[in-house]
């Protein structure tokens, strides 16, 4: 233990083994594939069942997972990784460079559909000289390469002759993490074992169980009873329902920095929103403070662009918007958009200034900000509709086919500051995550340059412009950041919420025997 | 007794009515006015019923909501009663072939889950005050088509409707004339019962964040935000759950009320 809560003349306490975690969220899994796995149900599973070759540790630095050690080569074009010996998967086959190779050959298959090959369709050639080094050889130097290798690395014995569509593997997976996979009820819960042999140590907890509550309210409920030890909190459950004695006694409240944002993307291949002073002026009309202090209860910031504060990329030069309806008033009329016929609504051309906000059906913070945009943009004479849709048909009916005049959504973050797949104009095509259409010549070519290259401090600069451009863009009206709001049972120990979350040292925890719940 | 119930439920149908109908003169606020300073406020002088979580006055707010909720409950069950009635004297005039398919037609939209059939209809096309309405209608007839041929069923049999017809009158006139007038009684009651399911619908609809969209106020949606700030703002969530409840119970009065009256065994 590093730190000690007790006094001195107590002894430390030592960790104890034993008890079991369970957690609540309103989703179930859909796959236990890694690299199929894009939802964050699917994702906290398999991050607990299996480990990559590197992970990030508390300072956002690149460290060790399943690699020892790693050297980059011929000036970023190879890195060559050096694996752990002696780690086992689940089943007791030893782990070897095969594995790595074998996962490496699925990401870049056609016939596999996952969402992340695209980092590893810029490697030409990976090479295993030995059982425990692996060399991978980039067509050109590329800085995020590094930190795509996070993804779990997959059992080739198990699955090489598998398909990925119908393999049983989906609901019975075998990793090298820090627990084993037991057992998976669809839509009740999802049970793990810890895993004696990790490579690490032995986690203290033995059980972690993934309870699946499909409502908040009922969470909520099923929280205060203790029938589960962490959720994500809702600001206004944060702020206003869980300051009562009751609640402060069982549970700890965290609150540390989201790596994401909130937005509202507008299609750019509509006419309206072509002229980017037009998208400024959208802005100016929105009170982006009023929306935390409203939607938020202030657990918040404002966006500037598509960095968060905490990230080493974040450009502090670029300022929000301030809020200025006037402003917006006459950028607008600069633009054409005046109220010609009396009628209080914007007009060109004939046209009044209209257009709909697609957001997704079960979230309410998301429907509220919507309310207040609609608001703001009516008091500057523009028409807003707000349309709720389920999630699977506002995806695949109207963000993928890019049926929609605006939508509002949020993206979450890794810590690699590249946003090529979302702002780079190749990667407009159906499904693919610049669904606004944007295209900036003189961003592609940065996007581009951040990718190759590998200087902390000239990437920063480039990440900075980067910012920069965007922001003055506004392909998406930037909105805020959220908090990351969580409840823990207050029996765990060593929950430390860092830069990198909460979960990152999970094996750490650990629950004092008299206050153990599970015996198992 | 029973004629007491039919009243009260009357009166307060009428007290609705004229609610919906001078909304604009009697909210103190327009219903769509974000404050964010003034969110959550217990009920006051200022604000009858609070403010929600935007900080809009509620009691205007639930005003406006009835105008929406009456809108739709009559004009799709009147909808309903259109098409039921058209459909349900066809069928049960002609009887025959014609009669076959159109009372099969009618059980096979029976045998849709009626919500379910809505959600799904709603997903496509899109939800919103107009759309709800006809889709609403379009899958609450069939009750309305049985009543009325049953009534027909037996009515047209009668000697003034053979005299009518030994006079010359034609199909459509002794359809309109004399069948529907005299077998519309059942229906009438449906109809008002069908008014209190119709704004339930809705309110299910709107709840689910899938009926009248924002900033439009629906009681179902200002319960959906009831829900979210419950614990907090008990306000937001047990106004429109009153007003629903009143209202659908003061439509059953009602209709029982009539049932009663227009069932020649009771009297």
């Amino acid at each position: 233990m590093e730190t000690c809560p007790r006094s001195n003349n107590e002894t430390c306490p030592r960790p104890t083994r034993g008890d079991a975690f369970v957690v609540g969220n309103i989703g179930d899994a859909r796959t236990l594939i890694p690299i199929l796995a894009s939802d964050s149900p699917s994702s906290y599973i398999v991050a607990l069942v299996f480990s990559g070759l590197v992970k990030y540790d508390t300072n956002v630095e690149l460290t060790g997972d399943l690699a020892e050690s790693w050297d980059i080569e011929d000036e970023g074009l190879a890195i060559v990784f050096h694996l752990r010996k002696n780690v086992r998967w689940h089943d007791g086959h030893p782990f070897t460079a095969e594995d790595v190779k074998f996962t490496y050959e699925k990401l870049i298959d056609p016939a596999v559909p996952t969402p992340y090959g695209g980092d590893f369709k810029m490697i030409d050639r990976l090479e295993i000289p030995d059982a425990f080094t692996v060399k991978v050889i980039y067509k050109e130097p590329f800085s995020p390469g590094l930190t795509s290798w996070h993804m779990p690395i997959m059992p080739k014995h198990l699955l090489e002759n598998e398909s990925f569509v119908t393999t049983k593997f989906a609901r019975a997976p075998v990793g090298t993490g820090p627990y084993k996979f037991k057992r998976w009820k669809s839509g009740e819960r999802i049970d793990l074992v810890a895993n004696e042999d990790y490579f690490e140590h032995a986690p203290y907890i033995d059980r972690y169980i993934y309870r699946v509550i499909p409502d908040q309210a009922t969470l909520f409920l099923e929280l205060e009873t203790e029938g589960i030890d962490l959720m994500s909190l809702e600001p206004i459950q944060f702020k206003k329902l869980t300051d009562t004695r009751f609640f402060k006694k069982r549970f700890k409240k965290f609150k540390y920095p989201f790596f994401g944002y909130t937005y509202m993307a507008y299609n750019l291949k509509d006419e309206k929103f072509k002229d980017k002073r037009v998208r400024q002026a959208l802005n100016y009309a929105v009170n982006k403070q009023e929306l935390i202090e409203g939607v938020l209860f202030g657990l918040g910031r404002i966006s500037a662009g598509q960095f968060v504060p905490e990230s080493w990329a974040y450009n502090e030069d670029v300022k929000p918007y301030p809020f200025d309806p006037e402003k917006a008033k006459t950028v607008l009329a600069e633009c054409g958009w005046q109220d010609t016929d009396g009628d209080d609504w914007i007009d060109k051309d004939g046209k009044n200034f209209e257009f709909t906000i697609l957001t997704n059906q079960g979230n309410d913070m998301r429907l509220k900000t919507a309310e207040i945009i609609q608001r703001r943009l009516k008091d500057i004479g523009i028409k807003v509709d707000i349309r709720v849709l389920e999630w699977a048909v506002f995806i695949n009916e109207f963000v993928d086919k890019k049926r929609f005049e605006a939508i509002m959504m949020g993206w979450g973050l890794g810590r690699e500051p590249d946003c090529f797949d979302i702002f780079h104009s190749s990667k407009t095509g159906p499904g693919e995550f610049n669904f606004v259409s944007y295209s900036n010549p003189e961003l592609d070519a940065l996007l581009v340059a951040g990718r190759r290259t590998f200087d902390k401090e000239k990437r920063k600069q480039i990440y900075h412009k980067v910012q920069k451009i965007l922001y003055d863009d506004q392909p998406y009206m930037f909105l805020y950041v959220p908090d990351s709001l969580v409840a823990v049972h207050s029996r765990f120990e060593n929950v430390k919420p860092s830069a990198i979350g909460i979960g990152y040292n999970f094996i750490d925890w650990w629950v004092p025997k008299a206050k153990q719940r599970y015996r198992y | 007794m029973k004629n007491k119930l039919m009243l009260t439920g009357v009166i307060i149908i009428i007290l609705l009515i004229l609610a919906a109908v001078f909304a604009p003169k009697i909210a103190k606020y327009d219903p769509t006015y974000i404050n964010i300073k003034e969110a959550l406020l217990p009920p006051s002088e200022e604000h009858l019923m609070g403010t929600d979580m935007l900080g809009r006055d509620l009691f205007s707010r639930m005003l406006f909501g009835s105008r929406i909720a009456l809108t739709i409950g009559i004009v799709a069950v009147g909808l309903a009663a259109v098409i039921g009635v058209a459909l349900g004297s066809i069928a049960g005039y002609f009887g025959g072939k014609i009669d076959s398919v159109i009372m099969r037609f009618a059980d096979i939209m029976l045998c849709f889950p009626a919500f379910f059939l809505i959600l799904a209809v709603i997903a496509v096309v899109g939800p919103s005050i107009f759309n709800i309405m006809i889709i609403i209608g379009l899958t609450s007839w069939m009750g309305m088509a049985r009543l009325i041929r049953a009534e027909i069923l037996t009515l047209k049999t009668r000697d003034y409707v053979l005299c009518s017809r030994v006079l010359g009158a034609s199909n459509f006139f002794i359809i309109t004339k004399h069948l529907i007038p005299n077998g519309i009684g059942p229906v009438l009651v449906s109809f008002v019962f069908g008014v209190a399911g119709a704004i339930l619908m809705e309110a299910g609809l709107s709840f689910l964040g899938l009926g009248v969209q924002p900033p439009d106020p629906s009681w179902g949606n200002i319960l959906m935000e009831g829900k979210a700030v419950l614990g907090v703002g008990w306000w937001v969530i047990l106004f429109p759950g009153l007003a629903i409840l009143i209202t659908v119970l003061a439509f059953n009065l009602l209709g029982e009320g009539l049932r009663d009256a227009l069932n020649p065994r009771i009297k």
